[in-house]
């Protein structure tokens, strides 16, 4: 008795591990069907979210193709077994989201070796072989800075917000400002920069003990936009008259409608739609025996006051606005 | 008579270093770091200070409790946001604020008495239940939010961002939640069951305690505390977000134990946890207001709490010690 009680709760939990992958599309009547296995980072991540959703609305505009999600969260040994799990399957093409550049090297190419086509999406492995799509994070840097360059006054005391310790998009982003902002502004003092982990509560939290020990901050540089509406969080709570001028990075929601109300000054949109087109693209071409370019950079469109608009809305269309 | 005299005071100070040791540490940092930086010691920063360590101190009361009965709650962080979320998102549907903070409480109620539960009645290691509970209540606020924040929170922000009589309301709440935890701990039947549980299961159970139910109302209380902590938190930050709290169970823990709450169970306070929360929150502060880097404010705090806890435990020893010795003394009298 005992024994059939664990044999079922092994099922049980077999059966659990396997209903991580969801969303599946329905397949066509006719003719071959290709399967694609993507393979997100981490569902729990607002962006992976987004866009694991776009890459399955993109996969529907092509009959022939489906797609199956598998949930990375945030591990590599995890995702390592998704690649390997979706080999054994035989998928016809891996679209992967990887979570480390070095790490899935190696279950990639074993992939490749297998027969399996693999395209990487929103971020590269270290193989130049893989084809991939990506947002160019100097790039989202850029267009903020440049604004910056032109609006941020004379001799003005700067903090800078980063991401995770050693995560490519926040250096990146952060190397962007540096070529195209802080060595054009030698006048630039920067009074504070520290890690804030792509989180409101600790770029708010930062941002309250800088306002304590420098007063009147000018300019907030942050490499992403929640850690961004934090910071702008604080400054409403020490009652400050005016907001700093406030450059992020993504293009969420909130940053729009700060952008929009005159909180915030700019951010620069990394389009889920952009990747999971392009990238689904390439996909189905590779599938169909079409040659591809690689890799293939989605522009950073630059979400200023004037444009705000038009962005709220794509947002309200997404549903992350009501 | 000089003599005696000299002796009543060295006992004196001998007393007050180890009965009020962690009390000492909090004044030395408040002179160090007022030295260290001529921006900490004003008023507008202490407040500062308060309304940061606020919401983890509110949850470190909860795990003050738990760990004095020799249990944890690992689940603090997600069962926080989950709590946080849904709270945020009853006030969009409803507009009262009434409905949703009693919706962030239930809901932290609810999800530690499954962990209470599953401790109480299946014998689960409370490591293991409330580590199933943390990953549980982070998918839930995941799969509700779909991975995404929640926006526009309009009036909901008061819980978090106002104040009543120019003190934040979270260090008002944070100054009744240690009252209240004070007050248990100290004067009814539950609190001295807990410290009994935490000393001594198995004695306490003989002697008639219902250890059980004991249990699960301290991770109900503790659940009380973690889901209120929840709506502040996200009114706050002004925002519904289901990452929120990631690791803030630690956080509380941290505090509990500088403020001298015992991991082998039976000891701990109220007011040493209020302690050692603003021993951390001092040693944050002023470590941002230095400019210090963020690796090395890692490798510090780490330093500092070692520092702390062993100093702690090594003035508590010398008094037991001290002690036993009058003991032996007074057995050879007789």
């Amino acid at each position: 008795m005992k024994l059939i009680g664990k044999l079922a709760l092994c099922l049980l939990s077999a059966s659990l591990l396997t209903s991580a992958a969801w969303a599946q599309t329905p397949a066509p009547k006719n003719g071959k069907t290709y399967r694609i296995a993507y393979i997100a980072r981490a569902q729990g991540d607002s962006f992976a979210a987004w866009l694991a959703d776009a890459v399955v609305k993109e996969v529907k505009k092509y009959p022939d193709t489906q797609v199956t999600v598998f949930d990375g969260q945030s591990k590599n040994e995890l995702i390592a077994s998704h690649i390997e799990n979706a080999v054994t399957s035989k998928y016809d093409l891996i679209l992967l989201q990887p979570l480390d550049s070095e790490a899935q090297v190696a279950p990639v190419k074993e992939a490749v070796k297998a027969g399996v086509k693999v395209v990487t999406v929103n971020n590269r492995v270290n193989d130049a072989s893989i084809p991939a799509v990506d947002a160019d994070p100097i790039q989202q840097a850029e267009v903020n800075a440049k604004l910056a360059v032109k609006q941020v006054p004379q001799n003005a005391k700067v903090v800078v917000l980063m991401g995770p310790a050693g995560n490519m998009h926040s250096d990146k982003r952060r190397e962007g400002w540096k070529k195209f902002f802080f060595d054009q502004r030698k006048d630039v003092k920067i009074v504070g920069e520290q890690i804030a982990n792509w989180n409101k509560d600790e770029g708010m939290r930062l941002m309250e003990d800088w306002i304590q020990t420098h007063g009147k901050i000018d300019a907030i540089v942050s490499m992403n936009d929640n850690m961004a509406a934090g910071a702008l969080e604080a400054v409403k709570g020490s009652g400050a008259k005016s907001y700093p001028l406030t450059y992020g990075v993504d293009g969420t929601a909130e940053a729009c409608l700060k952008i929009k109300a005159g909180e915030m000054t700019s951010t620069s949109l990394q389009s889920a739609f952009s990747l999971a087109e392009l990238s689904v693209k390439m996909s189905h071409d590779l599938l169909t025996g079409k040659k591809v370019e690689t890799p293939q950079f989605i522009t950073a469109e630059l979400i200023t006051k004037e444009n705000a608009d038009k962005f709220i809305k794509m947002h309200k269309d997404l549903g992350n606005i009501k | 008579m000089a003599q005696r005299f000299s002796d009543m005071f060295l006992a004196f100070m001998s007393k007050l270093t180890s009965k009020y040791s962690i009390y000492l540490i909090l004044l030395a940092m408040l002179v160090i770091c007022s030295l260290l930086s001529p921006a900490f010691f004003s008023a507008k920063n202490l407040s500062n200070i308060s309304r940061q360590i606020s919401i983890t101190t509110i949850i470190s009361f909860g795990m003050t409790m738990l760990i004095i009965a020799g249990l944890i709650d690992l689940a603090a962080g997600s069962v926080m946001a989950l709590a946080g979320i849904l709270s945020v998102a009853i006030y969009k549907a409803t507009g009262s604020l009434v409905i949703a903070m009693v919706t962030g409480i239930v809901i932290g109620i609810a999800c530690n008495l499954v962990s209470g539960f599953v401790v109480t009645r299946f014998k689960t290691p409370p490591f293991i239940a409330t580590l199933a509970m943390m990953t549980s209540a982070r998918g839930a606020a995941l799969l509700y939010t779909n991975g995404q924040n929640i926006y526009q929170l309009d009036q909901f922000v008061i819980f978090g961002q106002g104040d009543i009589f120019g003190i934040p309301t979270p260090v008002i709440v944070m100054v009744i939640i240690s009252l209240v935890t004070w007050y248990l701990l100290n004067n009814t039947r539950f609190g001295r069951h807990l410290y009994a549980i935490g000393g001594n299961e198995d004695a306490a159970r003989a002697s008639g305690i219902k250890v059980n139910q004991t249990k699960m109302t301290a991770y109900a209380i503790s659940g009380a505390f973690v889901g209120l902590a929840g709506v502040l938190f996200m009114s706050r930050v002004n925002a519904g977000l289901p990452n929120a709290g990631i690791g803030f169970e630690f956080d509380a823990m941290t505090a509990s134990i500088i403020g001298g709450t015992s991991f082998s169970g039976g000891v701990g306070t109220a007011m040493g946890t209020l302690v050692g929360a603003f021993i951390m929150g001092f040693l944050n502060n002023i470590m941002n207001l230095l400019g210090i880097q963020s690796y090395l404010q890692q490798i510090i705090k780490g330093g500092i709490i070692v520092i702390a806890v062993a100093y702690d435990i090594m003035s508590k020893n010398k008094k037991t010690a001290s002690q036993l010795g009058n003991i032996e003394e007074r057995g050879k009298e007789a």
